[in-house]
């Protein structure tokens, strides 16, 4: 280690001759403007130093200056190691060295010596031997000089240490300044996660990426035992899944938020009492578990039984794929069952970013799904069960984890438009005017609902809310609770899609007429229109109000005017609102008096696809559009969105996958001859049917 | 705030090793414990002992709390934390441009004094010492002994092989 050795690099080589003039005062040996100090501190013309010495030791170290190495060692160094340092004195020259290792009786030393033993005992520390045997090519008498020096420092208390050192320094040139900055700088290495209390050490590794956190697991068993630890990894699990970070852009797929939120007590207790000897696993629920959804109650719920046995993250489709919104009342949980397996929150991290990696990638296997006569329109996936709606007029159940086709239904007498599964019923709507609800499990058609004056082509139910969207440019309510209907008029144009949003009893629809409206269930009035799109709208899906979007992301301004609800037509709008102004005071909701009084809003965002060949962001509380994306060749037909990302399929045949933060497209899938006419997204899988007759599902599992 | 007769106030704060330091209470009550520790001792106008922290980094400290005195409230949020990820402001970074052993005594500190925000960012200054670095790199950075035996090293890496972009 040459940075070790100490006067190598030297003008002038150590010798007995350098040393003793160092230590007699006046004779600057290399450069005088830096000795000054030397004569005041070591030189016996100056008694107050002297005396603060002679506070601490009767043996004043000034007679150093006329005697040799050898004397000082007999009559002055002895007496003060035996004063500061007497179980560790022993006879100089034979095992000098051992002086240098403190022991833990003498209390004089500074505090942080103490953790300074458990940081320095290291790796690459300067080796005492090495010195030792640089020491030991001097002459004898410079040998015991050396060594009395080192040994007269290693005894003193921490107060006079400093001194000793400020005197030293005072004596330095430049050069040997710079190497003891060098050294010095490289001497000040702390293993911080070790030294420091272990809450503040997790505090660090939680500020750290995913790739370093792993880094820092391989460095000692210490930084494993802290790195890997569940308090680290909740907290990553907190920050990215289901969201993407701010931090790195990165987002992984969904776990159920609320048994996270659970944790997190028992997760902080365990920062402030963590014990290394105590490696627990006791907070993780098992993968499976804690995946499970709480499904919307608005959206196809699925209870437990099913979900246990099914793969992880499936469980959620239901809830995404079809509403897209999330729940507010997240239905309760038989939380007993899951009480008794754990995992680590690292395993389960790990689990989700190898699928969250696959995305990035685009590394995914693709299944084709064959059996429908003619195109298909309409598809929606949960668990292990695909089922597709087609223009041969039937709708059929597929097994995703097979490929085989389960079952068909028959009964329609036209083509199969729409259609939203859960766990006890499907319902379709057929261009045949009618809607029918199924038993899918058993394929018996249960009821058919008539009162459209044309074909059924969108529709989306909630808990007790059912809203169907026709080509008879109504959109109609269907009351499953008091089998109550109503109509909502007001679009132009054929209405291609419809979405209930249960907390806020709020209905999306997407038109033709190449506006999205935005009704009031409680008023059966439109409280919003959404004007920017220049062909015919087909899809619209509010985002789950866990999206966040930054407000220098968007890209509005020249968007902005010509889609602001208000903009087109202000007086016709602002009457069909209600509202006297769009700047009404700031306590009212922006969505009118009826949302005054602590009623859920509709979600703050959502997307919509139009035959214009965009994708476009909107904020629902402005009515403002955000972003439009760019990209597909020809009129987007299809659309789903969840937290992390937007799948779209179009006329060009083409699936494209995008950020909807940054409205870039991240890829784009293509293999169907047909144009893309439905897409469903999962959290480690999408699907994509098309008017080939094809059924596509793109898994991103590992 | 500072034309405010009582904000100015002077306190006087000993380190550890018997130095006195003049200090604004305003400035001063940036830490927690020194705020409830004034709050119970009233106007007393007596030196407050600060017995874990010596008179470097004591100036320390106070350099930074003088800089920040007009700092809002730190909210606990989580959140908070999360959005700014280990992104310092550049006059912290420069304040942390320090040796390991002053770094490791300002998050100390920071932790006994109860300065909130001085902790967050002397842990993000280490936290941003480790990233991007190999488990060779961190050892050096920290003078660590790797303590794992051949086998294991190469299967905790074989472990840790997925978080590899």
């Amino acid at each position: 280690m040459e940075r070790h050795r100490p006067m190598s690099h030297e003008d002038n080589p150590p010798s007995a001759a350098f040393l003793r003039k160092k230590i007699r005062p006046g004779e600057d040996v290399v450069d005088s403007s830096n000795h000054a100090p030397s004569k005041s501190i070591f030189g016996p013309s100056e008694p107050t130093d002297v005396d603060t010495y002679s506070e601490t030791d009767s043996t004043p170290l000034t007679n150093a200056s006329s005697t040799t190495p050898a004397h000082l060692a007999d009559e002055n160094i002895a007496p003060f190691l035996a004063k500061h340092n007497p179980e560790q004195y022993a006879p100089l020259g034979s095992r000098p060295f051992q002086l240098l290792e403190p022991s833990p009786a003498n209390s004089k030393f500074c505090y942080r010596h103490r953790p300074d033993i458990k940081c320095r005992r290291q790796a690459d520390e300067p080796s005492m031997d090495h010195l030792q045997r640089e020491l030991e090519t001097l002459p004898l008498s410079d040998q015991q000089g050396i060594a009395h020096v080192w040994s007269v420092f290693s005894a003193a208390p921490a107060k006079q240490r400093i001194l000793m050192l400020q005197g030293i320094l005072a004596q330095c040139c430049f050069p040997q300044l710079s190497f003891v900055s060098a050294t010095v700088r490289d001497l000040i290495r702390i293993d911080f996660l070790t030294a420091l209390p272990p809450e503040i050490s997790f505090k660090i590794l939680c500020y750290l990426d995913t790739t370093s956190l792993c880094k820092a697991s391989q460095v000692s068993r210490r930084w494993r035992a802290l790195a890997d630890d569940d308090v680290v990894w909740h907290r990553m699990c907190e920050q990215h899944i289901h969201r993407k970070c701010k931090k790195c852009g990165w987002g992984l797929p969904l776990l159920e938020r609320k048994r996270l939120r659970e944790t997190k007590r028992e997760i902080e207790l365990r920062a402030t009492t963590w014990n290394i000897s105590a490696p627990s696993r006791s907070v993780t629920p098992m993968e499976n578990v804690e995946a499970t959804p709480t499904p919307a109650k608005d959206s196809a719920s699925v209870t437990g039984k099913r979900k246990q046995e099914s793969d992880d993250e499936e469980c959620a489709m239901v809830k995404r794929h079809c509403t897209s919104f999330a729940s507010e009342n997240p239905q309760e949980k038989d939380d007993e069952y899951f009480k008794t397996r754990y995992r680590p929150w690292k395993e389960v991290y790990k689990d989700r970013f190898k699928v969250g990696t696959n995305w990035k990638y685009g590394r995914c296997s693709v299944r084709a799904f064959r059996g429908h006569t003619n195109g298909v329109m309409c598809l929606q996936f949960e668990d292990n069960i695909l089922a597709t709606g087609s223009y041969d007029a039937t709708i059929k159940i597929w097994d995703t984890e097979t490929g085989e086709e389960l079952r068909t239904l028959r009964g329609h007498e036209s083509g199969i438009r729409c259609l939203q599964f859960d766990d006890t019923k499907l319902i379709s709507g057929s261009m045949d005017r009618s809607l029918k609800v199924w038993n899918w499990r058993t394929g018996e058609c249960i009821s058919t609902y008539t009162g459209h004056r044309g074909g059924v082509i969108g529709l989306h139910f909630g808990d007790t809310i059912l809203a169907s969207a026709s080509v008879d440019k109504t959109v109609k309510i269907w009351n499953f609770e008091d089998k109550s209907t109503c109509l909502l008029r007001g679009h132009t144009d054929w209405v291609n899609a419809v979405k209930v949003d249960t907390p806020s009893r709020t209905v999306f629809s997407a038109s033709d007429d190449c506006t999205v409206r935005l009704w009031d269930l409680d008023t059966k009035t439109c409280i919003r229109i959404f004007q920017g799109h220049v062909g015919q709208v087909q899809q619209v899906v509010p985002l789950p109000r866990e999206f966040e979007f930054e407000e220098h992301d968007a890209e509005c301004e020249n968007d902005n005017i010509s889609t602001t609800s208000g903009d087109a037509d202000p007086a016709s709008i602002q009457a069909s609102l209600g509202l006297d102004s769009n700047s009404s005071s700031a306590q009212t909701s922006p969505f009118g008096p009826s949302f005054d009084n602590g009623r859920p809003v509709p979600p703050r965002y959502m997307v919509t696809s139009a035959l214009d060949s965009t994708i476009r962001l909107w904020e629902t509380t402005t009515g403002r559009c955000l972003r439009t994306f760019f990209g597909h060749l020809e009129g987007v037909w299809s659309l789903a969105a969840d937290t992390l990302r937007l799948v779209s399929g179009a006329e060009d045949r083409m699936v494209k996958i995008w950020d909807p933060r940054t409205g870039k497209c991240e890829r784009t899938f293509t293999g169907h001859s047909g144009p893309v006419t439905c897409v469903g997204l999962g959290d480690s899988r999408f699907a994509t049917g098309s008017e080939d007759c094809e059924v596509r599902i793109y898994s991103f599992r590992s | 705030m500072s034309s405010n007769g009582a904000a100015t106030t002077k306190i006087t704060l000993t380190s550890s090793d018997g130095t006195d330091l003049s200090v604004d209470r305003e400035v001063a009550e940036r830490s927690v414990l020194i705020k409830n520790m004034l709050e119970d001792l009233g106007e007393s106008g007596e030196a407050i002992p600060i017995p874990n922290v010596n008179a470097a980094v004591l100036s320390k400290v106070v350099e930074w709390c003088e800089h920040h005195r007009n700092d809002p409230p730190s909210n606990h949020d989580d959140d908070d934390s999360r959005r700014k990820a280990t992104d310092i402001d550049e006059w912290d970074q420069k304040f942390m441009q320090v040796d390991q052993e002053m770094l490791f005594e300002i998050i100390l500190a920071a932790n006994y004094l109860d300065i909130k925000a001085l902790l967050d960012v002397g842990c993000k200054t280490v936290a941003n010492m480790i990233k991007g670095k190999s488990p060779e790199e961190i050892r050096k950075t920290f003078n660590i002994q790797n303590d794992f035996t051949p086998e294991e090293e190469d299967q905790i890496r074989r472990e840790n092989e997925w978080a590899e972009e």
